[in-house]
């Protein structure tokens, strides 16, 4: 079981990283446009954390509920289509609640006053809500398949939700300039 | 919910055992209790989408204050920072890396308290499936640091970015360190957070995840802004 959960872990783990290198790519692509908005850096890592939090709970909640036999593996069971939407609800509140902090953080420490930074991370957070009926699809497939849902969808939420999160900047970016 | 003033005493005493009635019903229907502990929490008769979003949204709110100020250290040093490419491409995957990790250690301590194989009386490290936990995710933790370092220095050479033995160092380093630092904290705050969240008889899942990603982002973030500006 150790060494399952090594491996399960590891080759997780190693797709991850991929991920996010590709993402860092991504990004690097993004800096001459990064670094003409104020702020913008304060707002990054809590966005991308934010999909990791938000995807990473609600997995881990399902897969306690499959485990123990409270939840169907089913898209259709009511506790999880009560997390989709928890989920969702949350997404666009805490984005709300990033963009307000970058925004005030950037005009105390820095005296730049950029509202649109705001506009950007509730955007972006909308764009972003279409990563959850795919978690919580990948979540009840791999239980089905009999591995450890804990041990893969951590990183792979996390993969998933840089990819999603960059997209989504570029999509806001872009319908803000 | 309205509630007389005279009871407001009442209902402001914590939780700190069960209700009689799931000693009853554990025997009755031989359910056992983190079973009926999760049905308490997302049963059919709760409103399971209002019980996540009142459990989380304190901490996910500290969680985006956290990850802001790690923020602020980049947005402080931005212009070093993007001068070195091989940084640039590191960040999201040290940061997910080590969110990750947060992820992993607490959804499976979470999962440990739940079934039961790590006994909260007997102390946590007593559990051979915590040692093998911890080992697991520190081994992994120094292979997947190593490749971080070595990779996002290959793709930014192959962007065009000059070889340089001593940065390539000062990368390697900041991979490593930020991890096997944050890994130690992260595990300790699991296992403290994860026990006392099950003893107020809450799911650790709603606070454990976002409360180690947050250390791990503000952390990773932090650590990085301060290495960076030591050793750039």
């Amino acid at each position: 079981m150790a060494d399952k959960d090594f491996s399960e872990i590891l080759a997780a783990e190693f797709i991850s990283v991929t991920g996010g290198l590709l993402a860092g790519i991504g990004l690097a692509f993004m800096a001459g446009k990064i670094s003409l908005i104020p702020g913008l850096f304060i707002l990054i890592p809590g966005f991308l954390e934010m999909r990791g939090n938000l995807s990473g709970s609600m997995s881990s909640r399902i897969s306690s509920g499959l485990f123990l036999g409270v939840l169907k593996p089913s898209m259709r069971d009511r506790i999880i289509k009560s997390n989709m939407l928890a989920t969702a609800i949350l997404v666009v509140v805490i984005s709300l609640v990033l963009g307000i902090i970058a925004y005030a953080s950037s005009l105390y420490f820095f005296g730049i006053e950029n509202f649109s930074i705001v506009i950007i991370s509730v955007i972006a957070g909308m764009v972003s809500l279409s990563m959850t009926p795919l978690t919580v699809y990948t979540t009840i497939w791999i239980f089905r398949k009999g591995h450890d849902p804990n041990n893969i969808m951590g990183p792979y939420v996390t993969t998933l939700g840089d990819f999603v999160s960059v997209f989504a900047f570029m999509i806001a970016i872009a319908v803000v300039s | 919910m309205n509630i007389d003033k005279k009871f407001i005493g009442i209902h402001k005493i914590k939780r700190s055992r069960h209700h009689n009635i799931i000693h009853h019903i554990h025997k009755k229907h031989k359910l056992s209790y983190m079973t009926i502990f999760y049905m308490k929490e997302y049963g059919t008769k709760s409103h399971a989408a209002s019980t996540i979003i009142k459990e989380s949204i304190k901490i996910l709110v500290l969680a985006s204050i956290l990850s802001s100020i790690g923020g602020l250290g980049i947005e402080n040093m931005k212009d070093k920072f993007l001068a070195i490419m091989p940084l640039i491409i590191m960040l999201p995957a040290l940061n997910d890396m080590i969110g990750d990790y947060g992820t992993i250690i607490s959804s499976k301590f979470a999962l440990m308290i739940y079934t039961g194989k790590v006994k909260l009386g007997r102390g946590i490290f007593a559990s051979s499936h915590m040692r093998i936990l911890i080992r697991n995710v520190f081994l992994i933790a120094i292979i997947s640091s190593i490749y971080v370092g070595a990779v996002s220095y290959g793709l930014s050479y192959m962007q065009g970015f000059a070889f340089d033995l001593a940065i390539f160092a000062k990368v390697m380093g900041i991979s490593v360190f930020c991890t096997m630092a944050l890994v130690s904290i992260i595990f300790l705050v699991s296992v403290a957070s994860g026990i006392y969240v099950y003893k107020r008889k809450e799911d650790p899942n709603n606070f454990l995840v976002p409360i180690t990603t947050s250390i791990a982002d503000f952390g990773s973030m932090l650590l990085f802004s301060f290495l960076v500006i030591r050793l750039f």
